[in-house]
C-alpha cells in the first residue's frame, strides 16, 4: 500500500440513541434499544419487537424517515473537505416512499425517483457540500463494510485523500415483513451466539467515518482515531440466503484481511462478529473463526442483541463501536446471552470484555453469500 | 497507468441477446434502444436444467443472463474449482419493480400473505449471488448505485472501479457492467451489458482480447487509442473494435 489510512471522524444514530459517546456508554451498561414497533401493526407478524430509533419522525407527511435521519447523522461530524470521495451504503434507502407509493389506490405499480438508491449518495453529496456526486455500494448487510474497505483502497493506492463513509437503513414494514416471512426473526429479543438462539431483531441506524490519508489528516490538523489495516471480501458461492455452513467464503474474507493489513493472526486481539443471532450465520461465524484462529479464546462480541440488525449500516456501526473498543480495550456485551455456544463460551459474555492488544476484527456476512472483513487499528486516544 | 483487457461481453437488449459478436447471436450487438425487453429463457442462459432459473424475477434473469453471456464468451461458462473472479453491476432502478410486486402480496392480507420468495428478490446484489453459485465466483460481488448528476461519463465510473480492483490484486477477473429493467439507468434501455475484465498482461486468444482498456494521466478512459467518454462509446467501441479483430 501507498499510503495509510485512517478514521478520523465519525457519527453515530442507533436505537440507543445519537452521538458515539452515548451509544458506547448505554452499550456498556447493559442497555437494548429493542422494543415494540409502533410505526406499523404488527399483529400478523411473528414479532413485534425491534430497535427503532426513538421519536424517528419524516420531516413532513409524505416524506421519508430517512433523511431526518441522516440529519441526525451528518450534524455530529466536523466539517468535511470539499474534494472529499462519497461512498454510501444502504440496502433499501427511503423504502417508506415505496410502502406510500404501494398503499395509494391509484399507484399502479409505479415506482418514485426517490426510492432510487442514487439519490442518497446524491443527497449527502448536496448536505456535506461535496464536489463528488457519490455511489452507493449495495451488498445486503456487508455494504458498509465494503463501502469502508473501497474506500480505504481508494486512499491506499493514492486515488484519493479523504473518503466520507455515510450508511444507514430504517425499519420498515416491508423489510420487517420479509423477514418475518422468512421465519428469520425471533420472537423475543434477539440472543446472538446463545444456544437458544432463534433469529434476528431487525434495526436502525446510521453511521459516517471520514477516512484520509495519513498527509491528510496532518494538513487538515485531524486526530487519527484508528487506522484501517486491511480489508477483504468473498463470496461463498454457495446459496443465495443462507451462509456457506463451513464459513468458506467468511474464512477466505479474514485471510485476506490480514494478509493486507501484513500482520499475524496472533496480532488480533478482538473480534467485532456479524453475530446475527440466527441459527446458521451464528454457526457458520462459529466454524470460521475457529477455522482461522484455532483454539484461541479470543473476545468476541456482537452487538445485534442491543442495536437490531441494521442490515446495510450494520457494518458501519460496528467500525465506529469498534474504535470506542480499541480506545478503551473493552468490547461490548453481547446483549441477550444467556447460555453462550460451547465452541465459544469462553469467548462472548452478557458482560463487557477486556482485551489486551492494538488489532480488531470486524466481520460481516449477508444475503448473496457475500462476506466482508476489516482489520482496524488502535490510534491515539479518542 | 490502470490497465485491463476485456476477454468476453454479454448483452441482453429488446433486440435479443447474445454472447460478444458470435453468429449464433439472435441479433447484431450494437444498440441498446427502448421498447420491451423478450422474455429471458433458462435455455438461453444456462447449459443444464436448473429449477431457480423460474423463480428468479425478471431482474435477477437479466442480470443473471448478461453474466451467464459475458462468460460463456470469455470460455469462462464451465469451471471445476470455485475462482476469485468478482462481480461489479451498476443499476439505477435496480429491482424496485420486484419491490412493488413483493410489497403488494403484503398489502393484500395485511402481512399474512407476504412471499418469502419474492422478498429474497428485493435485494438488488441478490442475482449476483445466484451468479456465484452457478459459476463459481468467489471474489467480491456488489452492486453499484451512481450518485445522480447528469454526467454521462460518471457512468464508467464502475468500469475504472473493476480495473482498480484487479490493478490492486483483490480479484483475478472483474465482470463489470449494467443491468435495468427500464430506460433510467445508464445504458437508456432496459437491457443488460457485461464485460469480462482480466489484467491486460494474461494471454488471450479469442478475438475481443484486441480490445484494450486504460486509463491515461489524465484520468481518461481510452480503449486502443481512443478516448472513451460516455458508455455509448465504450458500446460503439466494443462493436467496431470486436468487429475488426
Amino acid at each position: 500500500m501507498e499510503h495509510s489510512v485512517h478514521i478520523t471522524d465519525c457519527a453515530l444514530v442507533t436505537g440507543l440513541g445519537v452521538g458515539v459517546d452515548h451509544v458506547w456508554s448505554q452499550l456498556l451498561a447493559g442497555k437494548t434499544a429493542i422494543r415494540d414497533v409502533e410505526r406499523f401493526s404488527t399483529k400478523n407478524y411473528i414479532t413485534n419487537l425491534a430497535a427503532t430509533v426513538p421519536d424517528l419522525r419524516a420531516a413532513a407527511a409524505g416524506q421519508s424517515r430517512l433523511y431526518p435521519l441522516l440529519e441526525m447523522l451528518l450534524a455530529q461530524l466536523a466539517e468535511v473537505p470539499a474534494q472529499a470521495r462519497l461512498i454510501t451504503a444502504t440496502t433499501k434507502g427511503a423504502i417508506d416512499l415505496l410502502e406510500m407509493q404501494c398503499r395509494q389506490p391509484d399507484s399502479a405499480g409505479k415506482v418514485p425517483e426517490q426510492v432510487q438508491l442514487g439519490t442518497v449518495p446524491s443527497w449527502v453529496a448536496h448536505k456535506l457540500r461535496l464536489q463528488d456526486c457519490g455511489i452507493n455500494v449495495n451488498a445486503a448487510c456487508t455494504s458498509s463494510t465494503l463501502a469502508i474497505a473501497r474506500g480505504a483502497a481508494l486512499i491506499a493506492h493514492g486515488g484519493a485523500e479523504v473518503v466520507v463513509v455515510v450508511c444507514a437503513d430504517l425499519v420498515s414494514e416491508f423489510v420487517f415483513s420479509g423477514f418475518s416471512a422468512l421465519q428469520a426473526l425471533a420472537v423475543e429479543a434477539s440472543r446472538p451466539f446463545d444456544c437458544q438462539r432463534s433469529g434476528l431483531t431487525l434495526g436502525e441506524g446510521a453511521a459516517a467515518l471520514v477516512l484520509m490519508s495519513a498527509e491528510a489528516a496532518q494538513r487538515y490538523g485531524c486526530k487519527k482515531l484508528a487506522q484501517v489495516r486491511g480489508w477483504g471480501a468473498a463470496n461463498d458461492a454457495n446459496h443465495i440466503t443462507a451462509p456457506a455452513r463451513d464459513g468458506c467464503g467468511l474464512i477466505q474474507t479474514i485471510k485476506q484481511a490480514v494478509a493486507q493489513a501484513q500482520i499475524e493472526l496472533d496480532d488480533v486481539a478482538a473480534i467485532s462478529a456479524h453475530g446475527t443471532g440466527t441459527i446458521y450465520n451464528d454457526m457458520m461465524e462459529i466454524t470460521a473463526f475457529r477455522a482461522v484462529f484455532g483454539e484461541r479464546q479470543l473476545p468476541l462480541s456482537s452487538i445485534k442483541g442491543a442495536l437490531g440488525h441494521t442490515l446495510g449500516a450494520a457494518g458501519g456501526i460496528e467500525a465506529v463501536l469498534a474504535l470506542k473498543s480499541l480506545d478503551t480495550g473493552i468490547v461490548p456485551p453481547t446483549c441477550g446471552l444467556l447460555s453462550p455456544e460451547q465452541l465459544i463460551a469462553k469467548q462472548v459474555s452478557s458482560d463487557k470484555q477486556t482485551f489486551c492488544g492494538d488489532m480488531l476484527l470486524s466481520t460481516n456476512s449477508g444475503f448473496g453469500g457475500v462476506n466482508a472483513a476489516l482489520v482496524l487499528q488502535r490510534g491515539e486516544q479518542c | 497507468m490502470l490497465s485491463a483487457d476485456i476477454c468476453g461481453f454479454g448483452w441482453v437488449s429488446v433486440d435479443g441477446l447474445g454472447a460478444g459478436l458470435s453468429a449464433t447471436n439472435s441479433c447484431p450487438f450494437g444498440e441498446f434502444r427502448r421498447g420491451e425487453l423478450p422474455p429471458v429463457q433458462r435455455k438461453d442462459v444456462l447449459s443444464r436444467p436448473d429449477r431457480s432459473f423460474g423463480r428468479m424475477d425478471q431482474f435477477s434473469r437479466l442480470g443473471l443472463a448478461g453474466i451467464a453471456l459475458a462468460l460463456r464468451d470469455a470460455g469462462l461458462e464451465t469451471w471445476q474449482d470455485k475462482r476469485n473472479i468478482g462481480v461489479l453491476a451498476a443499476t439505477v432502478t435496480g429491482c424496485m419493480y420486484t419491490d412493488v410486486d413483493y410489497f403488494k402480496t403484503v398489502l393484500e392480507g395485511q402481512g399474512l400473505f407476504a412471499s418469502p420468495q419474492l422478498f429474497a428478490y428485493t435485494l438488488p446484489n441478490t442475482f449476483l449471488g445466484e451468479a456465484a453459485l452457478r459459476f463459481g465466483l468467489t471474489g467480491n460481488c456488489q452492486v453499484l448505485n451512481s450518485g445522480i448528476n447528469g454526467d454521462e461519463s460518471h457512468a464508467l465510473a464502475v468500469v475504472r472501479t473493476a480495473m482498480e480492483s484487479i490493478a490492486w490484486g483483490e480479484n483475478e477477473k472483474v465482470i463489470v457492467g449494467y443491468c435495468d429493467l427500464g430506460d433510467q439507468g445508464a445504458l437508456h434501455a432496459p437491457g443488460a451489458l457485461f464485460m469480462v475484465l482480466q489484467p491486460s498482461t494474461v494471454a488471450q486468444a479469442d478475438s475481443v482480447a484486441a480490445l484494450k482498456l486504460a486509463v491515461d494521466e489524465q484520468g481518461r478512459l481510452r480503449s486502443n487509442d481512443r478516448t472513451i467518454c460516455s458508455l455509448q462509446d465504450l458500446i460503439k467501441h466494443l462493436a467496431c473494435t470486436s468487429s475488426s479483430a
